[in-house]
């Protein structure tokens, strides 16, 4: 078919229409409001590239191009979907864009040139119909708009200088730090959606508590001095990403232990630099991702998931832990790739036993899939096993 | 209900606008059509049969239907059980046979109430009248769409005395030294046919010709190319139509394997006059102008119409400017609509006229 410019975006746009009633059906079931952001998305992109390459590269497009172009799409939107921190699941947000796509192709093919007789002499143009839903596509993505503007969580700035905690944020909001803000005493979120950004925290039982909250992200945050644990997350699913944690108080503190949510989505742990602490990064009955972290001189185990939590542990760097550096536990079952652990020290508590410096151990019914990991001594105890997979 | 809507034509051009008419609500008694032959492809039946052709040059969009889906294709794939028809279509390869395409025709003939509205007739002259058009007896209709077709057979005028000559288009066999002359699609199936039945062919042409999937590019299909056709002043567009005339056929191995190893083998060559042979097949298509047409030639002359070379000057829609107003409808389908859509003599030319008459002739109803 040979569109005009007028005609593709039309198309587009009415093609769109569905999916976007859908979306925002959808977000209003889920309480969130990627579904919403995708599909506008999807027509943002689409008619960004009608206009700036489709319509002067194709002056006739057969069908079969509609494929590799839908391919294309589906590669700019999942990128700007991960550069703007859309929080849309990667297979659902796949699922609804092809779902999209399919029904575009039906419609193109068949539904509108079944109800319009010159839909393709008129180069997909559709006349006043097409202005109509072309007008109630960019009304739904407005009014969405309007409400996910009127109802985001309220941001809140802390300014530059020391600022008296604990914190309790128990309701969906963003602390934003200006740079040299520091909270003393601790921070705890209660309460979904609560994004932390920009803080360093000193002191506190723990550094940041999460309890009983999903969708929350802690970005670029600097823990220390806290008597417990630098990020201590119970019952709650958070993204910790660029984070900092460094002289616990307690012997016994962890740098982030995320426990008891495997009823929970997965949490993931990326980017952060922890220094000292009992286990740098542990998670007990947890679903978490574990990547491209930097853990330290740790006295116990540098990253342990244990307890039947489900995970992956990749990328990581782990350097001078005593005892274990990557430990799978207890009917936990581990993915753990492309780590480097380096230096590990046998504590001597362990007297020859499972803390005796390996690189990394599974123990007691654990199940860990290895692959390109650089790390001395791997071995499996007490009916915990090992496969390499690759590497 | 009064019978305000005639069509003067009963080829093809006039099949597709009734099936479009009927599509857009109008009944079998309000619509006469006026032709010499009840059989919408009686004309174009024994043309294709002449030059044996198998398959249509168009694709998938090619019937008579007046919503371009379900094309030809899908109802291929839907009777065979299969989809490579689609597959075909999806990568512009589809090409209907001759018969399905025939067999189609019959089909939309007999659920379309055609033959109801059908009246042998020959109209001789069209005449505007006020709130109408007059055809001569057969009265008076607000809205009339002319479809005279083709205005008979060009045959090169040094050969029309020549006892070997023989237009493609006319029944014919293959003798042992034939020369054909054209380079259009007729032609160059006719070099096939007769390389099959055993002769050494001449192609007699004077310039190599386009190889094109279709007619026109594709563009000049919709909106998108005919918008800058229409807003060119007209003597460039009479330029551009007369470009637009230069015989073509697709390119592909299958047209290309048998004159190449014919010419290996000294069986097929090219030249640029006849020289002895024993055939001469003209393979040069139709006369050209709506001054062949008496119809049509009668119309401009009685109405001081506005014409370009051979061309009848039409709105963008196919209708006759000076004859088209908020009350009545005279438009032109088939080949006399090149002005308008290039490929008119096309059946998606033919589904343009015809939309644009349905739009006219909805937003004036009887009253």
């Amino acid at each position: 078919m040979s569109y005009t410019l007028r005609g593709r975006i039309e198309t587009r746009l009415v093609a769109a229409l569905a999916p976007l009633l859908a979306a925002a059906g959808l977000s209003a079931a889920l309480a969130e409001w990627w579904p919403v952001e995708l599909a506008a998305l999807m027509i943002g992109v689409g008619v960004c590239l009608d206009v700036v390459a489709y319509h002067r590269l194709l002056p006739y497009q057969p069908t079969w191009l509609a494929v590799p172009l839908g391919l294309l799409e589906l590669g700019v939107v999942m990128g700007l979907v991960f550069a703007l921190g859309i929080r849309a699941p990667l297979g659902a947000a796949i699922a609804f864009f092809a779902l999209s796509w399919a029904l575009a192709q039906a419609l193109v093919l068949a539904g509108l040139p079944l109800v319009r007789l010159s839909y393709a002499e008129d180069g997909g143009e559709l006349g006043r119909p097409g202005q109509a839903a072309t007008a109630l596509s960019l009304a739904v993505v407005a009014f969405a708009g309007g409400i996910a503007w009127a109802t985001r969580p309220p941001t809140v700035h802390l300014s530059a200088g020391v600022h008296r905690g604990p914190i309790v944020i128990d309701q969906e909001e963003t602390l934003l730090g200006d740079p040299g803000a520091v909270v003393v005493g601790g921070i705890i979120v209660r309460a979904d959606g609560v994004t932390v950004r920009n803080l360093t925290v000193r002191g506190g039982e723990n550094g940041i508590t999460v309890d009983d909250a999903d969708r929350v992200l802690l970005d670029h945050v600097s823990v220390s001095d806290s008597l417990l644990d630098g990020i201590h997350v119970r019952r709650a699913s958070v993204t910790v990403r660029d984070c900092r944690i460094s002289r616990l108080r307690s012997p016994y503190a962890q740098g982030i232990d995320i426990s008891f949510a495997i009823d929970h989505p997965p949490s993931m742990v990326e980017g952060c630099t922890i220094a000292g602490g009992q286990e740098g990064i542990v998670s007990h009955s947890a679903n978490a991702m574990i990547r491209d972290n930097r853990v330290a001189r740790t006295s116990l185990r540098a990253i342990t998931m244990t307890e039947m939590s489900m995970g992956m542990v990749d990328d990581n760097d782990v350097r001078d832990a005593r005892g274990i550096g990557i430990y799978c536990g207890d009917h936990s079952m581990c993915e753990i790739e492309r780590n480097l652990v380096t230096g590990v020290q046998p504590d001597r508590a362990s007297q020859g036993g499972v803390s005796d410096g390996f690189g990394i151990v599974s123990h007691y019914y654990a199940e860990a899939k290895l692959a390109y990991n650089h790390a001395p001594r791997i071995r499996a105890f007490s009916y915990g096993t090992i496969e390499h997979a690759r590497g | 209900m009064p019978t305000h809507v005639a069509i003067v034509g009963g080829g093809l051009a006039g099949f597709v606008a009734y099936a479009t008419l009927r599509h857009g609500g109008l009944e079998p008694e309000e619509i006469a059509v006026f032709g010499t032959d009840r059989d919408p492809v009686g004309a174009w039946r024994p043309r294709a049969e002449a030059i044996r052709q198998r398959a249509m040059r168009s694709e998938s969009d090619g019937h008579c239907l007046p919503t371009s889906f379900p094309g030809l294709a899908v109802r291929e794939a839907l009777r065979r059980r299969t989809a490579l028809p689609l597959l075909l279509s999806a990568v512009d390869r589809y090409h209907p046979s001759v018969t399905d395409f025939l067999d189609h025709v019959a089909e939309l003939r007999e659920r379309s109430g055609w033959d109801s509205s059908f009246r042998a007739a020959q109209v001789a002259r069209v005449h505007a009248v006020e709130g109408g058009f007059s055809l001569e007896d057969y009265g008076t209709f607000r809205h009339v769409l002319l479809a005279p077709g083709h205005p008979g057979l060009a045959f090169p005028s040094e050969l029309e005395e020549d006892p070997r000559a023989v237009h493609a288009y006319e029944p014919h066999e293959y003798a042992d030294r034939v020369a054909v002359i054209g380079a259009g699609m007729a032609a160059a199936t006719e070099w096939l046919n007769a390389l099959a039945a055993g002769a050494s062919v001449v192609s007699v042409r004077r310039r190599d010709p386009l190889r094109r999937p279709l007619n026109l590019p594709r563009p000049m299909f919709s909106k998108r190319g005919l918008a800058l056709f229409h807003a060119t002043a007209p003597e460039e567009r009479a330029e551009q139509l007369r470009r637009f005339s230069a015989p073509s056929y697709p390119a592909g191995r299958s047209w290309d394997e048998p004159v190449e190893d014919a010419a290996r083998r000294g069986r097929f060559r090219v030249a640029a006059e006849l020289n002895g042979a024993e055939q001469v097949i003209c393979a040069t298509g139709f006369r050209r102008g709506f001054q062949h047409d008496p119809l049509l030639a009668r119309l401009v002359a009685d109405h001081g119409l506005e014409s370009r070379d051979r061309w009848i000057v039409l709105a963008p829609d196919s209708t006759v400017p000076a004859l088209t107003d908020s009350t009545r409808t005279l438009s032109l389908a088939g080949v006399p609509g090149q002005w308008a859509y290039p490929a008119a003599d096309t059946l998606v030319g033919m589904k343009y006229a015809a939309h644009g008459f349905l739009r006219k002739v909805i937003a004036c109803p009887t009253p």
